[in-house]
C-alpha cells in the first residue's frame, strides 16, 4: 500500500540521488555516542579513527565510546531511548523488545539490499521484522558447546550426557550447564527432542502468534533427560568458564569463554560438540541456540545525522572492521566474505561451534517475556518428584506462554491482503491499537480480509458483526464461512471496536 | 474480652499485658474502623467550616478594608508596598509575576493536557532524498504527568500565598488602627534568625522533601492508574493514559490466567508477603539480640582489647555491601569455598543446597544477614548498656541474682524499653532490605509457581525485589510495579500502626527530657 | 554460639567456684567467642584482600591464597577509568557529607527545639512519606535531574542533589540526640537575650560533637556502596559512573572474567577512606547513635 509506494519510489530516487547527493549534503561534523562492549572499546575508536580518515562524504564523527555490556544495553535503551548511544551493541534476545520500544531506526532501502546481500542469512532473518531490517548484524557466534578438562572426562565419554555426568560424580567435579537461570542454555533439551517455540511477529514488531511445542510427549522425554542433569549433585547452574578453577569439569558456554578456559586448563581443555542423553533406548544430541549480535542505531529526528550515522554503522559492521574484530578479539564475523576466510575456518571454538551446528536452531523472534517464562523450567524440572511433576511443569510453562496472547483480550486484528483473502502471502495484519485503527484503502474492492480476536486467529474462525458502518463494506458472506469483507469505496477509515461490536467510519 | 481496671493492670506481669494490650488493640478494631469513618466525616465537617470561614473572612477583609487592601487582592504585596514594608510587598510581587508568567508559558500547557496524557504519539517518516527514516517525536506523556503534578503543586503554593497576602492586609490594617508601628524589612530579617527561625531552618530541607521525595511519590501514586510500561513509554513508541483501577484488579485479584498453571497475581503477592514479613521478623530480632549479646561480651569487665573486637567488627560497615556481599554469596555457592572446605574435610559428601533448595536459601540469608546487622546492633547497645545504672545490677547480686536473671529482669527490660522505636525501624527496614537479598540471591531460587508475567519471582525475593524485577522485566511495567509499592505503603503502615498501639513507650516523646 | 548456652553454662559453675575463678572462666568463654566471631567476620575481608594480588589469573577462583603475588591489579586499576570514578565518588561523599549534615542537623534541631503549628503534622507527614518504598521514584527521580542537564557524564551534581535534598527525612537519630540536651540551657541564654541563633551556635552546636560526627560519618559512606541508583543516573556514560557503579559493570557476564582480581583490588581500595575514618571517629559514632537512635 502506501508502505509499498514509498518503497518503490524510494529505490528509484535512491540509486540516482543517494550516492552523490548525500556526499555533498551530509559532509559535516557529528558528535555522537556508541555503546559497544567493553573488550572492543579501543578497537571501535580505532575503526571510527580510521572511517574518519577514509570516508569520501566529508564525514566527520566526534564519537565519545562507552563500554555498555551487550546484555545491558537493551534494558538500557529502553528505559530511556533519548540518552542512549546513538549506536549500541546488543545481543539478539532483546530484539524484539527494542523494535517494540521503538528504539531502532529502520534500515534505508539501499542499506538493507547492501546488508542482506552481505550476510548470513539467519543472521539477516534475526534482524528483519516483517521486510524491513532494523538493526546490522555485528556477528554470528552467539552460541555455545562444550569445554571439558580431559584428565576428568575420557575422549570416549565425551559423546554421552550419562558417562559424563558419572565422571563428574566419581570425579567429585562439577558438571556446569546453566539450567536454573537461563532459558537460552536449557532450551538445548527440548530442541534435541525437536520440540519449538516459534514466534510470529507482524510488520510492526508486535508478537501476533506462537507455535510452542515444549509440553509435548518430546517435551516430556527432554524434561526427563534434563532431570538427569539437574538432579545429579554434581551439576552446577551456571554458563562461567572460570568454574574450571572451582572444581567443575564440564562447562557449556560460548566461544567468548575460550581465552579464560585455555588459561585454566591448558593443554588440558577439551573442545567439542554438546552431548547425546538417552531416554527409553533411544539417544538424543542437545540442540543449541545459534544466536548473533546486533548493532542497532537510535531513531533520529534529523534526516541528514540519521543518514550519517547510518553509513557509519554500515562500515562498523562491514567486512573490514568484522575482520579486523576476529583478528583482535577473535568474534565471530556474520559477513559471508569473513566467515569463508581461512583463518576463521580453522578457528577452534568457532570449529566447535560449527560442530554443533547441525543440531543448533536459528534464534528467530521470540517474545522477550519467554526467556523469564521458560527459565523456571529448570528449578520446575528439579522439583518434580515423578513423571506427572515433569509434565505438570511443562504445562505451566505452557499455560503462562499462551497468557501473553489473552493478556489483551479486547484487543483484535484487522487481517486483510491486497485484492482480497485468497492471495495469503502478501497478508498483512494491523493491530488495533486502544481499540482503534486508522486505514487507507486506496481504491474500492480492496483490503479483503476480515476482522477476528487474536485467539481466533489461525483456527479460521472469523468474526465481522459489524454494526455501525455496514453499507460502507461489502460483506463476502454467502461463499464465504470467514466472514470476508472488503472495503466498497477508497479513502480513510477508522474501525473502532466497542465490546463485541465493530464500528467503520470513513473519515 | 474482659476490660481490666489500672489496678487490675497493673496486677499483670510483663508478658500477660503485652498479651493484653495486642488483644485490646484488636478487640478495639471495629470501634476503631468506625471511628475512623466519624473522624473522615469529622474531618469533612471541619474543613467545609474551615473553607466557609477563610471565604467569609476574605470577603470581609476586602468589604472593610481600604483602598490598598482591595488593589492586594489582585496585585500581591500592593498593601505592603504601599505600607513601606519594602522587602515583603516585593517578594510577594515576584511570586505572583513569576506564577503568571509561568502559568502562561508552560503551566496552562500541561496542566490542559493531564487529563488526556497526551493525543499525539510519534511518527516516522521515510526520507527520500536520504534514503533514511526519521521519527518526529509529539507529545510527551512523562512531562504532562510530571509537570502537570508539579504546576498543579505550583497553583497550591500560590493559592496559599495570597491567602497569606490577604491576611497580611488584614493584620497591616489592625496594627495601624491600634496606632502600632509595623515592622519593617530589617525587623523581618532578623526574626528570621530569632523567633521565626526554624521557618528559615526548615526552608531548605522542606523544598529538598517537597521536590525531590513528594513529587515523585505522588507521580508513582499516579502511575498505578496509568497503563505506564515498556511498550507505553509516553513518548518514544506509544503515549500511555489513565485506566482507572485496572491494575489493582489486576494485582488483587485471585483469579487466575488462563492456565491451571498461572498463579493470580494476588497469590503470588500473599506468598512474597508472607516471605517478606517473616524474614523482616528473623532479620530484625536475631540481629537484635545476637548483637546486644555481643556488646554484652565486649562490655563485660575484665574483657581486654575492647577497641580493637568493635573495629573488626565494624568493618562490615565500612565495606561496601555490594563487593562484600557479593563474594559472600560466592563462597557459599555449590562449589564454593565453604562447600569445598566441608567436603575435604570429609563432613558432607555432597554440596549442601545453600542457594538451590528454597528452605536452606531462606535459613541462610537470614544468618548471613546477621553478619551484616550484629555490627550496627553492637555499636547502638553498647552505649545504652554502658548507660544502665550499675547500681541496679549490684542490688540484683546482692539479692543472689544469677547473670541470667540480670539480664531477663534488668538488661533486658531496660533495652526493650528504650530500643523499642528502633525495632520499629528496623523492622519496616527490613522489609525493604534491597541490597542483601538482591546481591546474595537476587531472589533464588524460582518459583514455578509464581505469576510470571511480572518477571520470575523467587523464593527469597522480598516485596521490594520483587517490584524491582517487574521494573527491570521484559515488559517493564511500571504501572504494576507501582500498585506493588502502593501496596506496600499499605502493609508498612499498617504494621506500624499495629505497633504504634502496642509499645508505650514511641509516643511518649518528651520522656528523655 | 547463643546466648542462653553460654549463660547457663557459666551459672553452675559459680555455685562451686568461688567468685574470682568463676569470672576467669567466663572471661575464657568470652575470649574464645570473641576470638570465635572476629574470624568469622574477617574471612571475606581476607579473602577480597588476598584475591586482589592475585596475578597468575584475573578471575574468580576456587581457591584462597594466591599462587603468584602482586600489585599488578592495583596498578591496571590506573589504567582504567577507576581514578575518574574514585574523583567522583570522593567528591560526591564530601559534599554529601557537608551539606546533607547542614540539612539534618537543621531539620532535626528544629523538631527538637522548637514548637509551632506545623510541627506534628510535619513529623507525621515526614513517618508516611518514608513507609514509601523509594525503589520506584528512581524513574522520576532521573528524569527530573535529565531536565536539569545532570545526568550522564554531569552525574555528580545530581547525584549530590539527590542525596541531600531528600536527607531532610532522616532527622530521627540527630533529633533523637538534640532531645537529650537539656532545654534549661537555651532558655537561660533566651534570659539573657541570645537569639535563636546564637543559642544554636554558642550552646547546642558545642555540645553536639557527637552527633555531628555521626551524620558527617553516615552522609560519607552513603556514596561509596550506591550501585543501582547512581548506575541509572550514569546511565552508561563512564566519566559519570561513581565507583560502586563501574566496579559493578565488570562483574557483567562478558567482563568478569577478565577484571574480578581488579574489582578486588578496587573494593579494597573503596574500602581503605571510610574504615580509615570509621576506626578514628568511632567513639563518636558510638555516642551519637546511643543518644541518638534510642528516641526515633
Amino acid at each position: 500500500m502506501k508502505k509499498f509506494l514509498a518503497y518503490l519510489l524510494a529505490a528509484i530516487m535512491v540509486l540516482s540521488m543517494v550516492s552523490t547527493a548525500g556526499a555533498s549534503e551530509l559532509a559535516g561534523t557529528y558528535d555522537i555516542t556508541v555503546w559497544v562492549a567493553a573488550e572492543i572499546v579501543d578497537l571501535t575508536k580505532a575503526q571510527i579513527e580510521a572511517y574518519n580518515q577514509s570516508n569520501e562524504l566529508g564525514i566527520t564523527f566526534n564519537a565519545t565510546v562507552e563500554a555498555v555490556s551487550e546484555a545491558d544495553a537493551g534494558t538500557n535503551m529502553i528505559t530511556d531511548v533519548e540518552a542512549g548511544g546513538d549506536l549500541f551493541c546488543f545481543a539478539q534476545d532483546q530484539f524484539a523488545r527494542l523494535v517494540q520500544a521503538g528504539a531502532l531506526a529502520k534500515l534505508g532501502v539501499k542499506a538493507g539490499e547492501t546488508v542482506a546481500a552481505a550476510n548470513d542469512p539467519s543472521v539477516v532473518a534475526a534482524a528483519t521484522v516483517g521486510d524491513t531490517l532494523y538493526a546490522y548484524p555485528l556477528t554470528a557466534d552467539n552460541g555455545y558447546f562444550m569445554y571439558y578438562d580431559k584428565t576428568v572426562i575420557p575422549e570416549e565419554h565425551i559423546d554421552s550426557l550419562e558417562a559424563i555426568i558419572a565422571d563428574c560424580e566419581a570425579a567429585q567435579k562439577y558438571f556446569s550447564f546453566e539450567m536454573q537461570t537461563s532459558a537460552w542454555y536449557l532450551a538445548s533439551f527440548f530442541f534435541a527432542t525437536g520440540c519449538e517455540s516459534t514466534w510470529e511477529t507482524d510488520a510492526e514488531g508486535q508478537f501476533v502468534s506462537v507455535k510452542d511445542t515444549f509440553n509435548s510427549p518430546e517435551g516430556l522425554i527432554a524434561a526427563k533427560g534434563m532431570e538427569k542433569l539437574v538432579k545429579s549433585p554434581f551439576h552446577l547452574s551456571s554458563s562461567s568458564g572460570a568454574e574450571f578453577s572451582s572444581n567443575a569439569a564440564v562447562v557449556v558456554t560460548g566461544i567468548w569463554d575460550f581465552e579464560t578456559v585455555k588459561g585454566i586448563l591448558g593443554d588440558n581443555m577439551g573442545v567439542t560438540d554438546l552431548p547425546s542423553f538417552e531416554v527409553d533406548g533411544t539417544s538424543y544430541h542437545l540442540g543449541s541456540f545459534s544466536g548473533c549480535k546486533l548493532m542497532g542505531v537510535k531513531p533520529q529526528v534529523d534526516p541528514v545525522r540519521a543518514a550519517a550515522l547510518h553509513q557509519l554503522a554500515q562500515y562498523l559492521t562491514g567486512e573490514q572492521c568484522q575482520t579486523e574484530r576476529f583478528n583482535e578479539r577473535s568474534w565471530g564475523p556474520s559477513n559471508s566474505a569473513v566467515q569463508a576466510s581461512e583463518a576463521v575456518q580453522a578457528n577452534p571454538g568457532l570449529a566447535a561451534l560449527l560442530m554443533q551446528s547441525p543440531y543448533s536452531v536459528p534464534q528467530g523472534q521470540i517474545h522477550g517475556s519467554w526467556w523469564d517464562i521458560a527459565k523456571v523450567i529448570g528449578d520446575d524440572v528439579k522439583a518434580a518428584a515423578d513423571e506427572a511433576g515433569l509434565q505438570t511443569a511443562l504445562d505451566n510453562y505452557y499455560d503462562k506462554i499462551s497468557a501473553l496472547f489473552t493478556l489483551d483480550t479486547s484487543a483484535l486484528l484487522f487481517v486483510g491482503a491486497w485484492n482480497g483473502w485468497n492471495n495469503a502471502d502478501q497478508e498483512e495484519t494491523y493491530y488495533l491499537k486502544n481499540n482503534t485503527l486508522t486505514l487507507d484503502v486506496p481504491e474500492s474492492d480492496y483490503m479483503g480480509g476480515r476482522i477476528v480476536n487474536p485467539g481466533d486467529w489461525g483456527t479460521d474462525k472469523g468474526f465481522a458483526q459489524v454494526t455501525v458502518g455496514k453499507e460502507l463494506i461489502k460483506d463476502l458472506g454467502a461463499d464465504n464461512p470467514d466472514n470476508n469483507i472488503v472495503f466498497a469505496e477508497a479513502g480513510n477509515y477508522t474501525i473502532t471496536i466497542n465490546g463485541a461490536d465493530i464500528n467503520i467510519i470513513k473519515n | 474480652m474482659k476490660q481490666y481496671t489500672d489496678l487490675e493492670y497493673l496486677k499483670l506481669s510483663k508478658g500477660q499485658r503485652l498479651l493484653y494490650r495486642i488483644a485490646s488493640f484488636f478487640a478495639a478494631i471495629p470501634g476503631k474502623i468506625g471511628g475512623l469513618f466519624v473522624g473522615l466525616w469529622n474531618l469533612i465537617k471541619t474543613a467545609a467550616k474551615a473553607i466557609g470561614k477563610e471565604a467569609s473572612d476574605i470577603w470581609t477583609t476586602f468589604v472593610h478594608g481600604d483602598w490598598k487592601t482591595k488593589l492586594s487582592y489582585l496585585v500581591m504585596g500592593f498593601g505592603n508596598l504601599a505600607r513601606g514594608q519594602i522587602l515583603r510587598g516585593l517578594l510577594f510581587l515576584l511570586f505572583e509575576v513569576v506564577f503568571i508568567a509561568y502559568m502562561i508559558l508552560a503551566g496552562g500547557y500541561w496542566l490542559s493536557m493531564l487529563p488526556s496524557l497526551g493525543k499525539v504519539g510519534p511518527t516516522e517518516e521515510y526520507n527520500i532524498i536520504f534514503d533514511t527514516y526519521v521519527t518526529t517525536y509529539n507529545d510527551n506523556s512523562f512531562k504532562i504527568l510530571l509537570y502537570g503534578v508539579l504546576t498543579i503543586f505550583f497553583i497550591i503554593a500560590f493559592i496559599y500565598t495570597w491567602r497569606v497576602n490577604v491576611k497580611q492586609n488584614q493584620l497591616a490594617e489592625k496594627i495601624i488602627a491600634s496606632g502600632k508601628k509595623l515592622k519593617s524589612g530589617k525587623d523581618d530579617l532578623r526574626s528570621l534568625v530569632d523567633d521565626q527561625f526554624h521557618k528559615t531552618l526548615l526552608a531548605l530541607p522542606l523544598t529538598g522533601i517537597i521536590i525531590f521525595t513528594v513529587l515523585p511519590i505522588v507521580f508513582m501514586i499516579l502511575v498505578a492508574f496509568t497503563n505506564y510500561d515498556g511498550t507505553h513509554d509516553g513518548y518514544y513508541n506509544n503515549l500511555f493514559t489513565w485506566v482507572g483501577l485496572d491494575n489493582f484488579n489486576t494485582m488483587l485479584s485471585w483469579t487466575s490466567g488462563t492456565g491451571a498453571g498461572t498463579q493470580s497475581y494476588a497469590a503470588t503477592f500473599g506468598e512474597v508477603l508472607s516471605w517478606t514479613l517473616i524474614w523482616a521478623f528473623f532479620a530484625t530480632f536475631t540481629n537484635y539480640f545476637l548483637g546486644m549479646f555481643v556488646a554484652m561480651a565486649i562490655n563485660k569487665k575484665g574483657i581486654n582489647l575492647k577497641k580493637l573486637w568493635r573495629t573488626i567488627l565494624v568493618l562490615t560497615i565500612a565495606i561496601p555491601q555490594f563487593i562484600s556481599l557479593l563474594y559472600v554469596s560466592k563462597m557459599f555457592a555449590k562449589n564454593g569455598i565453604i562447600n569445598g572446605f566441608l567436603m575435604s574435610m570429609g563432613w558432607i559428601q555432597q554440596a549442601l543446597p545453600f542457594w538451590e533448595d528454597p528452605t536452606w536459601a531462606r535459613i541462610t540469608v537470614i544468618i548471613i544477614n546477621i553478619w551484616i546487622g550484629i555490627p550496627y546492633l553492637m555499636l547502638i547497645t553498647t552505649g545504652i548498656l554502658m548507660n544502665i545504672p550499675q547500681d541496679l545490677y549490684e542490688s540484683a547480686r546482692i539479692d543472689g541474682a544469677n547473670a541470667w536473671q540480670q539480664y531477663t529482669k534488668i538488661t533486658l527490660p531496660y533495652m526493650l524499653f528504650v530500643t523499642g522505636p528502633y525495632l520499629l525501624t528496623s523492622f519496616t527496614g527490613n522489609m525493604n532490605n534491597f541490597n542483601v537479598i538482591y546481591l546474595l540471591t537476587g531472589g533464588a531460587p524460582t518459583n514455578p509457581a509464581a505469576s510470571s508475567a511480572a518477571g520470575t519471582v523467587g523464593y527469597t525475593d522480598l516485596l521490594i525485589t520483587w517490584l524491582f524485577k517487574i521494573t527491570t522485566g521484559a515488559e517493564s511495567q511500571y504501572y504494576l510495579a507501582s500498585v506493588v509499592g502502593i501496596l506496600v505503603f499499605v502493609v508498612v503502615a499498617v504494621i506500624s500502626l499495629v505497633v504504634y498501639n502496642v509499645l508505650p513507650s514511641i509516643k511518649n516523646e518528651e520522656d528523655f527530657q | 554460639m547463643s546466648e542462653q548456652t553460654l549463660q547457663n553454662a557459666s551459672a553452675p559453675a559459680r555455685r562451686h567456684m568461688g567468685l574470682k575463678a568463676s569470672r576467669t572462666l567466663a572471661n575464657t568463654a568470652i575470649y574464645v567467642f570473641l576470638i570465635a566471631i572476629s574470624i568469622i567476620w574477617l574471612i571475606p575481608f581476607v579473602c577480597i584482600l588476598l584475591q586482589s594480588f592475585r596475578v597468575e589469573s584475573t578471575h574468580q577462583v576456587g581457591y584462597v591464597i594466591p599462587q603468584k603475588w602482586g600489585f599488578d591489579n592495583y596498578v591496571n586499576l590506573f589504567q582504567t577509568d577507576f581514578p575518574r570514578w574514585y574523583m567522583n565518588t570522593f567528591i560526591s561523599a564530601l559534599v554529601t557529607a557537608a551539606l546533607q549534615t547542614i540539612i539534618v542537623l537543621c531539620m532535626s534541631y528544629t523538631l527538637s527545639r522548637f514548637r509551632f503549628k506545623m510541627r506534628k503534622p510535619l513529623m507525621r507527614l515526614m513517618l508516611i512519606l518514608g513507609m514509601f518504598p523509594g525503589m520506584l521514584t528512581m524513574i522520576i527521580l532521573y528524569r527530573v535531574l535529565k531536565d536539569l542537564g545532570m545526568t550522564q557524564a554531569n552525574s555528580v551534581p545530581g547525584l549530590i542533589l539527590v542525596y541531600v535534598a531528600s536527607s531532610g527525612m532522616g532527622y530521627y537519630v540527630s533529633k533523637g540526640f538534640f532531645d537529650t540536651i537539656p532545654k534549661s540551657l537555651d532558655e537561660a541564654a533566651r534570659v539573657d537575650g541570645a537569639t535563636r541563633f546564637q543559642v544554636l551556635k554558642k550552646i547546642i552546636l558545642p555540645l553536639s560533637k557527637p552527633i555531628v560526627i555521626y551524620t558527617i560519618l553516615t552522609a560519607f559512606m552513603g556514596p561509596w556502596g550506591d550501585f543501582v541508583f547512581a548506575r541509572y543516573i550514569a546511565f552508561g556514560a563512564s566519566a559519570g559512573k561513581n565507583v560502586a557503579v563501574g566496579l559493578y559493570d565488570w562483574l557483567n557476564k562478558d567482563q568478569i572474567s577478565k577484571c574480578y582480581t581488579m574489582f578486588c583490588a578496587g573494593g579494597v581500595l573503596v574500602a581503605v577512606p571510610v574504615t580509615v575514618l570509621f576506626m578514628c571517629l568511632q567513639k563518636y559514632y558510638v555516642e551519637g547513635v546511643t543518644g541518638g537512635a534510642v528516641k526515633g
